[in-house]
């Protein structure tokens, strides 16, 4: 393409903030990791509380050693796996629900507006009663934790769906059920997907004050542990592996949902 | 003339809401002729619309009757914003209406396609709306309710979300095409200009509650387009006594 001088420069000018952006966006990184190190070094602080940069690093190594690395990642990744599975599925089936029976979706509006209020995780301790202390209660609590926060953004997502074009299919002389298959729910597509990424990072919190409460095994459990025995490095470590995966969990979703825009 | 094809005798329409209880249109009746393009003109909020749905079969009337003299009349309803599902292509928008009814044959599709393609669409079956300009859009809506075959074609101020020029051309375009394809049609409008460009008769609506304050018969020379009409001196003289007779 032949472009002005002008807009070549544009083009440039647009490439090179972008690289400046990514640039700054990792000397942030370093900089905090390099100024933490250096304050361990240099004795600014307690390692025992703060802990450093490299015991993080020889933390993981233990663990990745020990052979228990992968099992932990592996119990709190199954268990949000399937609190976010769970949790989105029957949220979004609720909300079709309640979207096809409105006078059900009327009776139960302020059921749902206190159960969304209500702090999930004070339901634990019942939890463990009803379901025993083991990965179901687990499980279950992230379940909670995103099935009703699904169920609330997807329906709003369905009842907003162009009351207009609900109309033109009504001149077309279409049943609910085409309404809801032609119009609704293509139509509550993006509502779905922001769904999915707030329900992401809700599961975690499930997974993870599940685990404070109840696990023997999992990122939770360790960061407990680490807390009680003051193994600092070990919580740290745990925080770490913790960000990385919720951050490629999220991007996992983030690609599903362009996917899906196309 | 071929007798009525739609009957509207001494409705009555009420609202209801828990402030009160509304008249939206009071004692009206009306006949539109087989092949006859007839206007609706009132002032905003006077009940033209609900006088379509009604028409429609979606509202029943609260007295009165409105009845097809001639048997079943299947209708198509064209609304003021396209309302084309933007997931769809264009060509899946247009049998849309097919597929709902379960009338979606090789035979159908092709002859929508064929109506797309005579009325200027053809380059952009597999386009999706947002790419299409708001007229093409809105053409796309009217060969969208085509092609379910209706034998009346109710327009609720289809032109009224479009810019002032594709206005004009597409009034042009629907024109030729309802002439075209030989349907009855009835046009909703607060334009005075789209009424008296288009139809062959004007009903003019009062305020609400709606009742019928004049019929205006426009005896233009047949075969004229709406853009020719808006020329002559017939509308000038149409146009300033409809309006005389909304301002009062």
């Amino acid at each position: 393409m032949n472009y002005s001088k002008e807009h070549a420069a544009y083009l440039r000018a647009i490439r090179t903030h972008g690289w400046t952006v990514g640039l700054c966006r990792v000397l942030v990184l370093v900089l905090l990791l390099g100024l933490w190190e250096l304050g361990a070094r240099l004795g600014w602080f307690d390692v025992f509380i703060l802990s450093s940069p490299s015991r993080v690093l020889s933390a993981i190594g233990r663990l990745w050693g020990e052979g228990s690395l992968l099992i932990h990642v592996g119990v709190t990744l199954y268990e949000t796996i399937m609190g976010f599975l769970l949790g989105t599925g029957l949220g979004i089936l609720l909300a079709v629900l309640l979207w096809w029976l409105p006078f059900v979706n009327e009776v139960m509006d302020p059921y749902l507006v206190v159960l969304n209020a209500l702090p999930k995780i004070a339901l634990g301790p019942v939890l463990i009663v009803w379901i025993g202390a083991g990965m179901g209660s687990i499980i279950v609590m992230a379940v909670l934790i995103s099935l009703v926060v699904t169920t609330v953004t997807v329906l709003s997502g369905f009842t907003a769906a162009a009351a207009e074009k609900q109309f033109l299919m009504r001149t077309l002389g279409a049943s609910k059920g085409q309404t809801f298959v032609k119009v609704v729910l293509p139509a509550g597509v993006p509502h779905m997907m922001s769904a999915l990424k707030i329900s992401v990072g809700m599961s975690w919190v499930g997974v993870i004050v599940g685990e404070y409460l109840v696990s023997k095994s999992g990122l939770g459990y360790l960061i407990v542990y680490g807390g009680q025995v003051f193994k600092l490095d070990l919580v740290m470590a745990s925080v770490v592996i913790l960000c990385v995966l919720a951050a490629l969990m999220y991007g996992a979703v983030a690609l599903l949902e362009k996917r899906f825009r196309k | 003339m071929e007798g009525a094809l739609l009957s509207v005798e001494n409705v009555s329409v009420y609202y209801h809401t828990p402030q009160g209880e509304t008249e939206a249109v009071r004692d009206l009746s009306f006949q539109v002729q087989k092949g006859e393009f007839v206007a609706v003109v009132g002032p905003s909020g006077c009940g033209k619309t609900t006088m379509l749905s009604l028409i429609m079969g979606l509202n029943p009337p609260s007295k009165g009757q409105v009845s097809f003299p001639q048997g079943p009349c299947p209708m198509g309803y064209m609304l003021q914003r396209d309302n084309l599902l933007e997931w769809r292509t264009l060509e899946k928008n247009a049998i849309l209406g097919l597929e709902v009814q379960h009338k979606l044959t090789e035979e159908s599709r092709a002859k929508t396609v064929g109506l797309l393609k005579k009325y200027g669409l053809g380059d952009f079956l597999s386009h999706y709306p947002s790419q299409l300009s708001g007229g093409m859009r809105q053409k796309a809506a009217l060969i969208r309710t085509l092609a379910l075959d209706p034998e009346m074609l109710l327009l609720d101020e289809p032109f009224s979300a479009l810019d002032y020029q594709t206005r004009l051309t597409l009034a042009n375009e629907v024109f030729s095409i309802i002439r075209q394809e030989g349907k009855t049609a009835l046009l909703v409008t607060h334009d005075i200009g789209e009424a008296v460009s288009m139809a062959d008769r004007v009903l003019v609506f009062s305020d609400r509650p709606a009742t019928l304050k004049r019929e205006v018969v426009l005896d233009y020379p047949r075969g004229m387009t709406p853009l020719e009409r808006r020329g002559t001196p017939a509308f000038q003289d149409h146009f300033a006594a409809i309006w005389k007779e909304l301002e009062r």
